[in-house]
Order: structure tokens, then sequence, then C-alpha cells
């Protein structure tokens, strides 16, 4: 894959890879610390043929990115986890409604408004499920500069094949820290664009929600010919309101199979120097900027004489059950690093049925440092 | 060349952060690594502020200094100051500006202190405040020696609009200036 080099943000990166994936509108309320994808965005989407709309609030902001998507085009918004709390109720609509939308969070401490300026992975549980109702969540997780580039395109890529919303996560560590990414050509993107399936018959033939039973509504562009209904209510097959039993049923399981029958295509992890890992060696589990500090610590580590090695989700959610499983079944000192309290320490518990897994967790809006965690492994071992 | 850690820490509004971008960037022109965090407080204007660089040949993965790690850094802001002073290590080099900044004995034992004026420069030689950061960085450069002179002068120029290339120009010569004095003066 052809490659250049970009010297910014994790910010302004999300804002010009939304651009380079072909997303026509942002719609927004700056909120720190993300902010800068919506400056940056402002600034690039005019110049693409697309619309940056800063709105009344953060509901206003999810609600105007879902209807332009409804008109078809590539849509997003960002934010941090304050405005994902207001954006709940939206997410759950355009789940329910089967909208593709990238949302970006770039989380801060909290609960509520928190530590506005501080790191925190404070959203990776709210991310699973950000609104009531039974639907499957997709959420990436940057890990490094250039993961804010490409797993903004792979969001687009995602909510257009799944049609629902795509959470990209990235922290204020990530978001706001500067240097190099190698990140591929506009072209290399371009290339990889699958667009949005269509629905090409007559008129009166067209079905949006009729589907096989694991795969995503087909809503074509609103006002080009297509009428059908748009709701949050159990809906049939042209998207009005029911409550026939087994129309309700099939919906809400479509919605959990679309996703959990195609987990191949979205599960992506890094594996950091885990090869020779046996049995008395140790796994660290980190995500987004924590596992840069783990990085580091297992060179130190390494460096000591103590094999280490790091499990790095890239898609969160749904998590990667069986990888991890894989490795917990195989290596006894495993330790997940957070930047949060357990919040995907309970799902490795979950997946590889040990209830022995260590943690390192810090609340106090301060990054995890590299000798913290060496610290930790050696207790540990 | 081995990892060098850099800290700059004022206050917000200040303007402290550009000089960290300017770094990072012009070491990875030469090839290499060069990583910029800013942390800062939910305070507009006021709250301390503090900016790490980090360069290497080899990749960088944690982008924030470890604290006992820095070789150097700079400062003009005493709460800025006190509160992040123990991240340098013993025998690091502190630029402070004497004005704003009172270091203790204890401290004077502890690092190289150097004073230099970097606000009163920039005020009354440059005439214009929100050249210090430029200031700054020609000073951290000199002393550090991180990347050659004018490459980094090239780097901060193609970081700061065309209208203030001149007075950016006599800042960073400034900088060098004062810190060459500093420096034989140390010996």
């Amino acid at each position: 894959m052809e490659t250049r080099e970009i010297i910014s943000t994790g910010n302004d990166l999300a804002a010009i890879a939304a651009v380079d994936a072909g997303c026509k509108f942002f719609g927004g309320y700056p909120i720190t610390p993300s902010s800068e994808v919506m400056h940056t965005i402002s600034d690039l989407l005019p110049a693409a043929d697309g619309v940056c709309i800063q709105m009344e609030d953060e509901i206003a902001g999810v609600a105007s990115a879902i209807g332009a998507a409804m008109s078809g085009v590539r849509s997003m918004t960002a934010t941090s986890g304050p405005g994902m709390s207001l954006k709940a109720e939206n997410l759950g609509l355009a789940q329910m409604a089967e909208v593709p939308l990238v949302v970006v969070d770039v989380m801060r401490g909290g609960p509520s408004t928190g530590l506005p300026t501080r790191v925190s992975q404070g959203d990776v549980r709210q991310a699973r499920n950000p609104s009531h109702g039974d639907y499957r969540s997709i959420t990436l997780c940057a890990g490094s500069l250039a993961e804010c580039y490409t797993e903004v395109v792979r969001a687009f890529n995602l909510a257009d094949r799944f049609m629902q919303p795509v959470i990209v996560l990235t922290d204020e560590t990530i978001g706001h820290m500067h240097g190099k990414a190698i990140v591929p050509t506009v072209e290399e993107v371009k290339k990889g664009i699958v667009p949005r399936k269509r629905f090409d018959g007559k008129p009166e033939d067209y079905f949006p929600y009729e589907c096989g039973g694991d795969e995503p509504a087909v809503l074509n562009p609103m006002f080009q010919g297509y009428r059908y209904h748009f709701t949050g209510l159990h809906h049939d097959r042209r998207g009005f309101p029911t409550e026939e039993i087994e129309t309700c049923r099939k919906l809400i399981q479509r919605l959990e199979d679309k996703v959990m029958n195609h987990t191949d295509e979205l599960e992506l992890n890094e594996e950091f120097m885990v090869d020779d890992l046996e049995e008395n060696d140790v796994l660290v589990i980190a995500y987004g900027s924590v596992s840069l500090a783990a990085k580091e610590a297992i060179r130190h580590l390494r460096e000591d004489g103590i094999k280490a090695g790091l499990f790095r989700p890239i898609t969160l959610w749904p998590s990667p059950a069986k990888r991890i499983k894989h490795f917990t079944d195989k290596i006894k000192n495993v330790l997940c690093v957070e930047l949060n309290i357990r919040q995907y320490t309970e799902e490795v518990e979950r997946v590889s049925s040990r209830l022995d897994i260590e943690g390192l967790y810090k609340v106090n809006g301060r990054a995890i440092s590299p000798f913290e965690i060496v610290n930790k492994v050696k207790e540990m071992i | 060349m081995a990892r060098t850690l850099m800290r700059f820490t004022g206050v917000g509004g200040q303007g402290v952060l550009l000089a960290g971008e300017i770094f990072a960037a012009a070491k990875i022109k030469i090839g290499g690594y060069g990583l910029k965090t800013a942390t800062y407080t939910s305070q507009v204007r006021g709250g301390p502020t503090v900016v790490d660089i980090t360069l290497d040949d080899d990749e960088i993965f944690y982008p924030y200094a470890n604290d006992g790690e820095i070789d150097f850094m700079l400062s003009v802001a005493q709460k800025s100051y006190d509160l992040f002073k123990s991240g340098v290590s013993e025998g690091g080099t502190i630029v402070i500006e004497p004005n704003l900044i009172k270091a203790t004995d204890e401290d004077r034992k502890r690092w190289k202190i150097v004073e230099i004026p970097i606000i009163t420069i920039a005020k009354e030689e440059v005439g214009n405040v929100i050249t210090q950061s430029v200031i700054a960085l020609a000073i951290a450069n000199n002393f550090m020696k991180a990347i050659d002179k004018e490459t980094l002068k090239d780097v901060m120029l193609s970081k700061v609009p065309e209208k203030v290339h001149e007075v950016n120009l006599k800042a960073y010569d400034l900088g060098y200036k004062y810190s060459d004095e500093a420096l034989e003066k140390i010996g």
C-alpha cells in the first residue's frame, strides 16, 4: 500500500481522514478535548464540496449528522464523554433505523463534566451500549497517531457496510499529541471505499427493511424517488410502526445477528512481542494511548530479562473474544492496564472465564507511565 | 542520538505550544522521531501548562517525559516551575525568566539554574511578546544541541506566517545570543 507522512495531531488526523474517506457532512458542538476535530474539518469540508455546521448543542450535532446520512452522504460528528451521554438517545435511533454514521469520541475524565482537559478511557463501557435496547455497537479504538487516521477511514467503511453508527474512541493524549504519522495515500483510501448498498428496482418494490436475517437494511438516499418511513419504533419492511409479534422479534434479532455473525469483518488487533510468550511469561492487555506506555514498558522489561508482550484490541466492541481466550488459556500472568476501573478487564474476565486477571488502573486524569507498568509486572511475577 | 527530553512550562495563553511542534517537526525532517504533548488545565488563561518534547532516532511510543528523566526545562511562570521542576534529572538544566520566577538555593544546588529574561527580551528587544516561544526554542536548542541551528530555523519559519518572519528571525537570533552568553558564564 502506498503511504505518506503527515506531521500532525490525532484530532487533526481524524478530521483529515474523514474528508479523505469521502465525508461530506459534519454536525457538532465543540467540546474539549475533541474541539480540534471540528475546527479542522470546518476548514476542510467546504473546500471538498461538503458542509460543516456548528449546531446549538450536542444532541442537535448528532441529529443533524443522522439527517445528512439519510440523504446518502457520509456523515460524522465528534465529541467527548459528556457529549456521548447527550447523544445517546439519537445513537439509539440510528441503531434502530439503521443509519450509518461515524462518531469520534475523544475521551476525557468523567463521569459528568469530569476533567475536561485530562486523559481517560472512561467511555469504553458506555460505547458498548450508549442507549437502551438490544443492538451491537461497533467501537474502534485508535492506539497511535496513524490510527486516528486509519480507524476513522475504517469506521466510515464499516458504517456503510453494517448500516449503523460506528464509534471511534481516541483520548486526550492521542488527540493532542503531535508527531509523525505514516498513513495511506488519498488514492489508497478512495480505492478502499465500498459505497453503501442501493436498491435500483421500481420504487413500489422497495422494502428497505426487508433483508436477510443477518443483513443490514438497504436505505436509499431520501428525496430521490424511493419512499420509506423512518422511526425509532419497531417497524415493518417499509419502516412503518408495527407491533406484529414476528416482525418485532425478527427486527431486533437481525440487529444482533447482522453484527455478531460477521465479527470476522470487524476484528482487528495488534500483537506486540507475543510470539515467544510461554506459560510463565507476562501478557499485557491495553488499548488506546495506554498501549504506548505498555510498549515502552515491554521494552524495559525485556531488557531486564522479563518476557512480556502486548495484546491490543483495535476493535473494542464486539470484543476479539476468541483471540483473547487463546492468549489467556496459554499465559498465566495477564495484566489489564486501563485509564478507568476495570471497564475492559471485565470483558477479558468474561471471555477468558478467569477471575485472576491482574489490573492496573488510573482515574485521576493523568497518564499511566511505562514505569508504573514495569513495577506492577515485577510485583506480579 | 540518545533520547532527548525537554519540558517547557508556563501558564495558559503564553503560547509555549508552538516551540514543541517546531522541535518535533525538525527532528522528523532530519530523519527520526519527534513527539510533542501538552498538558493544560480547564482554565482558558492562567492555568499551569506543560509541554513535553521527546526526540529520538528510534520510534517513540510513550509521549510524555518520565519524571526524573528530563534533561532540560524552560519555565516562564512561578507556579508551573514549582509544579514541574521535580521532573528534571539531577544536574539537568532549568532556564527561568528571572523577573517571574524565584529559584531557591536548594534548587540551585540540584540543577543548573540559568536566568534569561525571555519575556523582557520578547517585549522590549523584539517588540512582540508572542515571540517568546521562538526565543525559548532557540535557547533550548542551544543548550541541548538537538537540531542543527539552520535546520531548526527553516522549520520555524515554515510554521509561522510570512508577515512575521522578520520578528521571529530576530527572536531566534536573540535566543541564541542570550543563551551563548549564559553558556559562556557556566563554562
